[in-house]
C-alpha cells in the first residue's frame, strides 16, 4: 500500500500538466501509450521522463472523463495495440488548459522578473 | 458469467503486454540484444502489477470490485465455520426478533394514534358516571340534546353491544362484534371507507326494513373474500337482515386499542332489540322499560361520546354542554340517596379525555416496558456473546490474518473483510429477525388474548418499528463485529506477525482474557437476571391459577343454556318447574354432587345494585353498592361457598311466599359491621322501599369477578321468587369435571330435547381467562430464560474451547511433569467457576432491583423471589459447568509426547 500511495502521489503532482501533455500529444493523430511517451519525452529535449506507472492510469482516467476514446488497431510492425484519439470535448479541454499554462506562466515570470529599485 | 470488469483487467494486461513489446522492438531495432531488451525494457516500465492496479483505481468502480471478492471471501469463511455462522444466525434472529415483537405489540397498543386525521382533536366527552356500573354513558336524549345544541362540533356516540350471531348462506354461523355508532361517527372522526359508503343522516332512520352496516376490512375480507364484494351483502345477525353498504378504511379498527369491531351499525338498530347494549340506570323501582325502544327513555344511559373540538374551542363547548346537560344531572341524583353524592353529582363539570386514555393502556403500559427490558437484555446478552466467540475466533485466525498482512493487504481492508463477514451475518439474521417478529407478535397478541376478551391489534409494519430494526442491526454489527475486529487486528495480529511458530507461541495476555472474563461474567449476569424474573412471573402465575377463590374451582362445571327464546320467556312462571327438573335429572348423573341454576353465566357478571336497611338513613353510597345474582335451590353447596350463618334458599321459597335474600360475608359487613345479618329488612330504595326481603343467610366470600379481583360485595336472591332465565347451570363434579360435558349435555337434552346448550366449560378455564397478562410475562420470560442460558452455554463452550486449545502445549508439559488429568481438568473448571461467581454476585444484585421494580406484578414474599434468584443461580452454574466440562476433558485425554513433539 505506500508504494502505492507514492505512485498516487506523483500523478496528483503533475496531474493537470500530464494531462495537458498527453492531450498535446495526441493533437495531430492517435497514438498509442508507449508512442505517447516518446513523442513527450522528444519533444520536451530529453527533459521529462514519463513514467509507466503515470501514464497508464491518466490516459484511463482521461477516458472516463471523455477526453479521449481508445480503439484496437496494428501498428506498422503489425503489433496489436490501444491507440488513444482525441475528442472533440478533449481538444476543448487542451484548449482551456493551454491558456490556464500560459496565465500561470506569464504570471510567474512578473512574479520572478527582477524588481526595478525606483 | 464474467464480470465486465475481467474483460476490462485483460484488456489493460493486453495494452501493457503491447507497451513492452512496442519498446523491446524498438530496442532491438536499436540493435540491442534481444533478452537484454527486453529486461532493460520491464526495467524501464516498472511494476507492471502495480500499474495495473494504479490504473485501475482510475476506473472508478474499483470498491465495488474489491466488496464483490470480500463478499467471496466472506460467505466461503462463513462456511468453513458453520457452527459459529448457525450460532450467530440464530442469536440475532432471536435477539432481534424478539424486541421486534414486543416493540410492535407495545407501538399497537401504548404509542400509535388512531389512524384519522388530526387524532389529537377528538377527545372522549365525559358527561357524568353513572350511578351503578359509574360509566361516563349518557341516554340517547341527552344526546340528541347536546348535539343540537352545538351544531358545528361533530358530537359522536357509540355503544358496545354483546357479540351478536352473523348467519350466512350455506355456511356455519360465527359470532360478531358489534358496535352502534352515530351516523355522524365515520365522517366527525373522518374515516374514510375502502368501499362502498359509510353512515349518513339517512341511516339513522327508524323502521327500516333492511338496516345498513359497515364492515371492518379483515372481517369482510375474511368473510367475504374481499371488501368489494362484501358491499351488497344481505346477512342475518341474530334472525335480523342487514345489509351491507361499506367497508371502512382498512386500517380503521374502531376507537378503543384492542376491541375491533366487526360489523358497525346505526344506533337506530337498538330499538329493533335486534342487540343486547349494556346499559346503566336508575336502579330497581324506577321506571325504565328496557323492552321498549331506548330512544325516548332519559333514564337509561347507555352511550359513550366523543367529539372533534380544536383545542382552542373546548372550554367553550364544554361550558356550553354543561348548561344543556344540566336537566340530565338532576335526574340522575334519584338514584342515591346520599346527599354528598347528590351534591357531588350536581356539582361535576362535563370534562374530556384523550382517545388513548383506555384501559389498554393503563393495563399494558408495565408489563409491556417489563418485556421490553428483558427483550433489550436478551438482545445484549446476545451481542457479548457473539463478540466474545468473535474475539476467539479471530485470536485462532491470527496467523492467517498476520500472513496477509505481511504479503501488504492494509488493515482497513482486513478490517474491512471481517466487518463484511459479520455484515452478511447481520443481513441474514436481520431477515429471519423480521420474519420472527411479525410471526412473535401474532403470538404475543395471541397469549395476552385471553378467554374473557380477545385482542385485535394493528400489527401491520411501520416506521418506527423498522427503524428499531435497522438500529438493532448497526449496534449488533458494532458489538460483536467492528469493535472486536478492530481490538484484534490492533493487537493480537501485530504481535503474532511472523512465522508460524511464532504465532503458535502467541499465549493469551493476561489483559485479552480479563476482557473475554469481564464478557462471559457480564452474560451471566444477564442471564440470571432474566432467569429469576421468569421464575417470579411463573410462580405468580402458579398462584393466581391456584389461590383459594373461595368456590370449587377444580370441581365446578359452568354450563350455558340457551334460554332467551319466546317459548320459556313468554312462560317465566314455569320455569323453577324446569329448573327443578334439570336439578334432579343432572344430581342422578354418576360422578356428579349436585347442581344449580344461576343468572350469571359465568364470572365478572353480578349486576351493581343497592341495598337499603329499614330502619338506617345514614348509610352512604359506598355501603349500599353490592353487586346482585339471583340463583336457584343448592347453588351455595355446588359451587362450594360455605352458609355461615342462617339458611339457604329452600323449595318453600316461592313467588307467594316472603322475598328472602342471602348476603355475603362482605356485603353484610358493609351494611351491619359485626352484628348479625340475620333476619334485617333490606330494600332497594330507600324507605319506604326499604323491606322488601328478609336476610335469611349469610355465606362466605367468593372471588366472583375473578381470581385476581377482591371478592366483592354480593346480595344473593332466589331466582324461584322472580323466575327469569338463566344464564347458566353449574355443576359440581366428584372428579374431573371435563368428563361430565357429555353425560350432562345428554342428561339436559332428555329433559328438555328443545333446550340448546351454547356452551360447556370448567369453571377453572374462565378463571384463568383473565389471566392474560401473567401468561405472557410467564410465557415470554420462560422463553427468554432458556435461550440465554442456551447462549451462556455456548459461550462458555466457546471460551474454554479456545482456550485449551491454546493452552494445550503448557497442559502437556504439566502432564510430563505429573499432573493428573483431575488438576488439569480442575485447571480449566476452576475458570469457569471464577466467572460463574463474578457473574451471578452482580447479576444477584439486579434481580433483586428488578424484583422490586416488578413487584406491581410478582405475587409472591422475599424469601419466594430470594429462592428464584438461588434457583437460577444453580441453573446458570450447572449449565455453565457442563458446557465447559466437554474441552476440559479433551485436554485431559490429550497425550502429552504428541504434544511435546509438536513443540
Amino acid at each position: 500500500m505506500a508504494e502505492t500511495t507514492k505512485y498516487q502521489n506523483r500523478i496528483e503532482l503533475m496531474q493537470g500538466t500530464l494531462d495537458m501533455l498527453v492531450l498535446q500529444a495526441l493533437l495531430r493523430e492517435p497514438m498509442h501509450g508507449y508512442a505517447i511517451a516518446q513523442k513527450i519525452r522528444s519533444r520536451s529535449g530529453e527533459v521529462f521522463t514519463v513514467e509507466t506507472g503515470s501514464l497508464y492510469p491518466a490516459l484511463h482516467r482521461l477516458e472516463r472523463q471523455k477526453w479521449v476514446k481508445s480503439e484496437w488497431k496494428l501498428t506498422e510492425s503489425k503489433q496489436r495495440a490501444k491507440f488513444y484519439q482525441l475528442t472533440a470535448l478533449g481538444r476543448k479541454q487542451l484548449t482551456t488548459d493551454h491558456q490556464r499554462w500560459l496565465q500561470l506562466v506569464s504570471a510567474i515570470g512578473a512574479v520572478m522578473e527582477p524588481e526595478v529599485q525606483p | 458469467m464474467r464480470w465486465p470488469w475481467e474483460r476490462a483487467k485483460e484488456s489493460l494486461s493486453e495494452e501493457l503486454e503491447a507497451h513492452l513489446h512496442i519498446a523491446t522492438a524498438e530496442r532491438v531495432a536499436r540493435g540491442e540484444d534481444p533478452a537484454q531488451a527486453r529486461a532493460a525494457a520491464l526495467r524501464e516500465l516498472g511494476n507492471l502489477p502495480l500499474i495495473e492496479d494504479v490504473t485501475r483505481e482510475r476506473w472508478g468502480w474499483m470498491w465495488l470490485e474489491n466488496i464483490l471478492h470480500d463478499t467471496r471471501y466472506a460467505l466461503r469463511q462463513l462456511r468453513r465455520a458453520p457452527a459459529f455462522t448457525a450460532t450467530a444466525l440464530l442469536t440475532l434472529a432471536f435477539g432481534i426478533g424478539a424486541n421486534l415483537g414486543v416493540f410492535q405489540l407495545l407501538y399497537a397498543v401504548i404509542l400509535a394514534e388512531l389512524p384519522i386525521p388530526h387524532p389529537e382533536e377528538v377527545v372522549r366527552i365525559h358527561a357524568a358516571r353513572t350511578p351503578f356500573d359509574q360509566s361516563w354513558t349518557i341516554s340517547y336524549p341527552a344526546y340528541q340534546r347536546l348535539r343540537a345544541a352545538t351544531p358545528d362540533v361533530p358530537l359522536m356516540a357509540s355503544a358496545y353491544a354483546q357479540d351478536a350471531t352473523l348467519d350466512l348462506p350455506n355456511r356455519a354461523p360465527i359470532e360478531a362484534a358489534c358496535t352502534l355508532v352515530s351516523d355522524n361517527y365515520f365522517s366527525g372522526l373522518g374515516v374514510a371507507p375502502a368501499t362502498g359508503r359509510l353512515f349518513v343522516q339517512a341511516d339513522e332512520r327508524m323502521g327500516q326494513g333492511e338496516w345498513p352496516v359497515v364492515l371492518r376490512y379483515d372481517f369482510a375480507r375474511k368473510t367475504f373474500g374481499s371488501a368489494q364484494q362484501a358491499v351488497g351483502q344481505h346477512i342475518l345477525l341474530n334472525g335480523r337482515a342487514f345489509v351491507v353498504i361499506g367497508v371502512a378504511n382498512r386500517r380503521f379498527l374502531g376507537d378503543r386499542t384492542g376491541y375491533a369491531p366487526d360489523i358497525w351499525l346505526p344506533l337506530a338498530v337498538q330499538n329493533t332489540g335486534a342487540l343486547a347494549v349494556p346499559w346503566d340506570s336508575l336502579g330497581p323501582g324506577h321506571d325504565v322499560s328496557l323492552g321498549k325502544p331506548w330512544y325516548n327513555q332519559p333514564t337509561i344511559f347507555w352511550l359513550v361520546l366523543m367529539a372533534r373540538i380544536p383545542p382552542v374551542r373546548r372550554a367553550a363547548v364544554l361550558a356550553h354542554w354543561d348548561q344543556v346537560f344540566r336537566d340530565d344531572r338532576e335526574v340522575m341524583t334519584e338514584a342515591t340517596a346520599d346527599s354528598v353524592v347528590k351534591n357531588a353529582l350536581l356539582h361535576v363539570r362535563t370534562g374530556v379525555a384523550p382517545l388513548s386514555e383506555n384501559g389498554m393502556r393503563k393495563r399494558f403500559t408495565v408489563p409491556l416496558t417489563i418485556l421490553m427490558a428483558l427483550s433489550a437484555s436478551i438482545f445484549l446478552v446476545g451481542c457479548l456473546n457473539l463478540a466474545n466467540l468473535q474475539l476467539a475466533r479471530l485470536h485462532a485466525r491470527a496467523h492467517d490474518l498476520s500472513v496477509r498482512m505481511a504479503l501488504g493487504a492494509s488493515r482497513g481492508r482486513l478490517i474491512r473483510q471481517i466487518v463484511l463477514e459479520d455484515a452478511l451475518l447481520v443481513a441474514g439474521g436481520s431477515v429471519c429477525a423480521f420474519a420472527l417478529g411479525s410471526a412473535a407478535s401474532g403470538i404475543l397478541v395471541r397469549w395476552v388474548s385471553n378467554r374473557n376478551d380477545l385482542f385485535t391489534l394493528d400489527l401491520h409494519p411501520n416506521l418506527p418499528l423498522a427503524a428499531l430494526g435497522a438500529g438493532l442491526m448497526l449496534l449488533s454489527l458494532l458489538c460483536f463485529s467492528i469493535l472486536p475486529a478492530v481490538i484484534a487486528i490492533r493487537t493480537g495480529v501485530g504481535q503474532a506477525a511472523g512465522s508460524r511458530a511464532k504465532v503458535a507461541g502467541v499465549s493469551q495476555t493476561a489483559h485479552q482474557r480479563f476482557r473475554s472474563n469481564v464478557l462471559l461474567g457480564t452474560q451471566v449476569s444477564l442471564s440470571l437476571l432474566l432467569s429469576t424474573m421468569s421464575a417470579c412471573f411463573a410462580a405468580t402465575l402458579v398462584h393466581w391459577e391456584t389461590v383459594d377463590v373461595g368456590m370449587d374451582r377444580e370441581h365446578v362445571l359452568i354450563v350455558r343454556p340457551e334460554l332467551h327464546e319466546p317459548r320459556y320467556t313468554d312462560h317465566s312462571e314455569m320455569l323453577p318447574e324446569l329448573y327443578s327438573r334439570i336439578q334432579e335429572r343432572l344430581q342422578e348423573l354418576p360422578g356428579v354432587r349436585s347442581a344449580a341454576v344461576e343468572m350469571c353465566g359465568g364470572i365478572h357478571c353480578g349486576w351493581i345494585t343497592a341495598l337499603y336497611v329499614n330502619g338506617r338513613n345514614d348509610l352512604t353510597d359506598a355501603q349500599v353498592h353490592g353487586q346482585e345474582d339471583h340463583v336457584g335451590i343448592g347453588f351455595f353447596p355446588t359451587l362450594g361457598i360455605p352458609i355461615l350463618r342462617g339458611r339457604d334458599f329452600s323449595s318453600s321459597d316461592t313467588d307467594k311466599t316472603q322475598r328472602v335474600a342471602i348476603i355475603s360475608r362482605a356485603y353484610a359487613r358493609q351494611l351491619f359491621g359485626d352484628a348479625d345479618p340475620i333476619g334485617q329488612w333490606v330494600g332497594y330504595g330507600p324507605a319506604p322501599n326499604d323491606h322488601k326481603f328478609l336476610i335469611v343467610g349469610e355465606v362466605a366470600d367468593a372471588r366472583v369477578n375473578g381470581a385476581e379481583r377482591e371478592a366483592p360485595p354480593v346480595v344473593y336472591m332466589s331466582i324461584n321468587q322472580n323466575p327469569a332465565p338463566v344464564n347458566s347451570i353449574r355443576v359440581r363434579a366428584v372428579g374431573d369435571p371435563r368428563q361430565l360435558s357429555d353425560s350432562v349435555r345428554h342428561a339436559l337434552s332428555e329433559v328438555d330435547p328443545a333446550l340448546h346448550v351454547s356452551e360447556i366449560v370448567p369453571l377453572a378455564t374462565e378463571l384463568d381467562g383473565d389471566l392474560g397478562t401473567e401468561k405472557l410475562l410467564a410465557r415470554l420470560a420462560g422463553v427468554y430464560a432458556s435461550l440465554t442460558l442456551l447462549l451462556v452455554a455456548i459461550g462458555f463452550y466457546g471460551v474454554m474451547s479456545s482456550r485449551t486449545t491454546r493452552r494445550k502445549n503448557e497442559f502437556g508439559i504439566r502432564l510430563a511433569l505429573g499432573a493428573t488429568r483431575g488438576h488439569i481438568q480442575m485447571l480449566i473448571v476452576g475458570q469457569t467457576a471464577r466467572i460463574l461467581l463474578s457473574g451471578i454476585l452482580p447479576g444477584a444484585i439486579l434481580s433483586i432491583l428488578a424484583v422490586r421494580a416488578a413487584s406491581h406484578f410478582l405475587y409472591g414474599s422475599v424469601s419466594a423471589n430470594s429462592l428464584a434468584i438461588i434457583g437460577a443461580s444453580i441453573v446458570l452454574a450447572i449449565a455453565g459447568s457442563v458446557a465447559t466440562l466437554i474441552p476440559a476433558h479433551r485436554a485431559a485425554l490429550a497425550d502429552p509426547l504428541e504434544m511435546l513433539r509438536s513443540e
